[in-house]
Parts: C-alpha cells; structure tokens; sequence
C-alpha cells in the first residue's frame, strides 16, 4: 500500500520537530515557537509536493532536507535582520560575549555555546549524525553533497569540540 | 591510534548530546497536536465503513459530496489503497449508515435502486457520462454496450464504454453489471469476483 500523508506525519513528526529544535538552540528564548512554526512549514511544504516523491525514494530523508532547508532559510532571515540593525547588533554581540564569559565555567554552556558558532552546514551534519542519528548516505542524500563532505564537516565540528574538552582538562 | 580516536571522538559525541537539549514531552507533544490539527483542515476527509455481504467484505467511503467508493470481496488494504494518499482515511460507520442501510436492503430483496448522493467527479467527462446513461437502465433489465454506446450518441464506442464502465468507482449503487455483450455472453465485471459476482447480482435483480 502507497504511503499515506498522515502516516509520515504520525512516523516522522516528533524526531523532525527535534532536529530544528537543535538548529534553532540559539534563536529558542522562551518555548518552542521557532520549531513549531517550523515544523509545521515543513509538513505544508511536503504536502504541496508529496504528489512527486518518486515511491522508491526515502520519505524520512526527503523530510530532513525540507526541514533542512526551512531552517537555513529561517537563519538567514535572522542574520540579515542583525545586519540590518547592526549598530544594536553590536551591542548585543558585546553582551553576548559578556554573557558567555560568565557561562564558560559551565562546560555544557560552552559546548552549547561552540555548536551553535558553528557554521549552519556543520551544525546540521553533526546533529543529523549524531543527535538524530542518520547515517552518511542519508544526511549525503538530504543535504545534496557527497559522503565525503558530510564525513568531513561532522569532523570539522567534533575536532574543535575535542579541542574545546582538551582546554577544559 | 583509532581506538584512541574513536574513544575520543565517543568521549566528544557524549558530551555533545547532554550539552544540547532536547524537547520537552510538552513541547513535542503541542506540536504535534498543531500539525495534527493543520492537517485534518488541509487534507480532504473520506470516512469509510464496512459490512458483510453475500458477495464477501463489502466496503464503502463518501466524501463531502457522496458516496465516493464501493468494492467488494477485496482486502481492507486493497479498498484503502485506491485512495489519494493526501487525504485523511477515518474509519466511520455512523457516516455511513445510510449507505450500508440501503445495500442490506439490495440485498435481501428489499430494495432494488438506491436513493444516494454520488461523487464521480474524479472520473474523466466521457467516463461520467457513460455511468449517467448507466443509471437509466431499471433493475431486471440488461442492455448491450452497444446500446448504452448509441444511447449516448456514440454509436460506434461500446469498446470504451466498456473501458469507462470497468473503472465504475461505485458498483452496485452505479449498475454497471447490467450492461452485458451483444452475443448474449455477460461480457466483463471488474467488481468483487468478476463474473460471478455479475451473474449473481443480475440474478438478485431478475435478468437472468
């Protein structure tokens, strides 16, 4: 039997509405609402193109990289806004800075803090990989590059969060 | 050196996991409820039901319009299938009381046509117009394609007629079983058992 619409949203739902929760870790302030409107641009998304996912194509890996996509597309969004008020950007980054200057003694607060400096493409291969646990031809397939480039951006990201645990010691 | 690696690269993948949070069963479970939600508005509703029949498990689902779909002596799995996977699929009987009303009666004698709103606007136009002519044929009587083509004005098409009668999405209530050949043979049935079902039901009616 052909896969039903309301199928991939009981099977896929939870775990999609996850992996944005994880890129937008830096964006969240209060509650969800960031991930929720996401997700729900994700499933109207794949509604409005569901009539062409060929049968023989994974439906899981097709939702990751909807939500790949509406996710980038929401950061830039923010970034163009914080350059566009640059001058408050300034100062926000500079309290920023303050402010993880007091959480640095918190070594998960900086892990945090290192993921979500992270370049977006790194974020998400390294949370594909081992946050929502899809394999390289998967996170390959759904974010349109080689196995290679995945493998070497998921190494990338674990390389200075070693290096960051090794400071730590 | 690669285990060291691989111990090392462990030792970063666990810190990385409880670093970064996950969403609350609240949260996962609002959105849930939204999407859930967003989809029983978006997505177009067939609600079907089931009832036995003395040509096997016989399923049925309407739609805002009508009944939509009727088969029998299949699978649940092979009625639901036929349906577009866009739609949300509910189970229902109390929808489809009325449907499953009148074909009891059919079948016990009771009843021999149906007062029931239909939907076949999914079919082509001469497809439709092929089971309009269709519903003018009374109970007990058969007719030839070949009559059923020229009633339409398209003498020479009994061979799609029969084409547009095998894809008759609501059989029994649309009484395409009662177009037989020329040669006085039944011709084809594309519903339950094929040709015995056809037998059985034109039986039912007196034809045969």
């Amino acid at each position: 039997m052909a896969l039903r619409f309301e199928e991939l949203i009981e099977r896929h739902h939870d775990e999609i509405f996850a992996y944005l929760w994880r890129l937008m870790e830096k964006e969240r302030r209060d509650g969800a609402s960031d991930a929720e409107d996401l997700v729900q641009d994700v499933f109207l998304r794949a509604y409005r193109s569901f009539a062409w996912l060929r049968p023989d194509s994974n439906p899981r890996a097709w939702l990751y990289k909807i939500a790949t996509h509406c996710a980038y597309s929401k950061l830039r969004q923010i970034k163009d806004r914080h350059h566009k008020l640059s001058s408050l950007a300034n100062s926000v980054e500079e309290l920023g800075a303050a402010s993880d200057g007091v959480i640095s003694r918190n070594m998960e607060a900086r892990v945090r803090s290192l993921m979500n400096s992270l370049p977006v493409r790194q974020k998400a291969c390294v949370t594909l990989r081992y946050l929502q646990d899809l394999d390289y031809p998967e996170i390959a397939q759904l974010l349109g590059c080689s196995q290679e480039s995945a493998r070497s951006n998921v190494y990338q990201a674990i390389r200075r969060l070693r290096r960051l645990m090794e400071e730590e010691k | 050196m690669t285990t060291h690696k691989s111990k090392n690269e462990a030792a970063v993948v666990k810190q990385l996991r409880s670093a970064l949070s996950s969403p609350t069963e609240t949260a996962l479970a609002h959105s849930r409820a939204r999407v859930r939600k967003w989809f029983a508005e978006a997505a177009p509703l067939i609600q079907w039901g089931e009832m036995s029949s003395p040509l096997g498990p016989l399923f049925a689902a309407v739609n805002q319009r009508g009944l939509c779909a009727l088969d029998f002596g299949r699978r649940e799995n092979e009625f639901l299938a036929r349906f577009d996977p866009l739609a949300r699929l509910e189970k229902n009987p109390k929808a489809l009381a009325r449907v499953l009303a009148q074909l009891r009666e059919y079948f016990a004698g009771d009843r021999s046509s149906f007062n029931l709103l239909v939907d076949i606007s999914q079919l082509t136009p001469f497809q439709r117009s092929v089971l309009d002519v269709a519903c003018r044929i009374a109970p007990g009587q058969v007719w030839t394609y070949h009559r059923l083509a020229k009633e339409l004005g398209r003498p020479r098409a009994s061979r799609p007629v029969g084409g547009a009668l095998a894809r008759n999405p609501i059989p029994i209530v649309i009484p395409c079983h009662r177009v037989v050949a020329s040669d006085g043979s039944l011709g084809g049935y594309s519903g339950g058992t094929g040709l015995d079902a056809k037998r059985w039901l034109l039986r039912l009616e007196g034809a045969l």
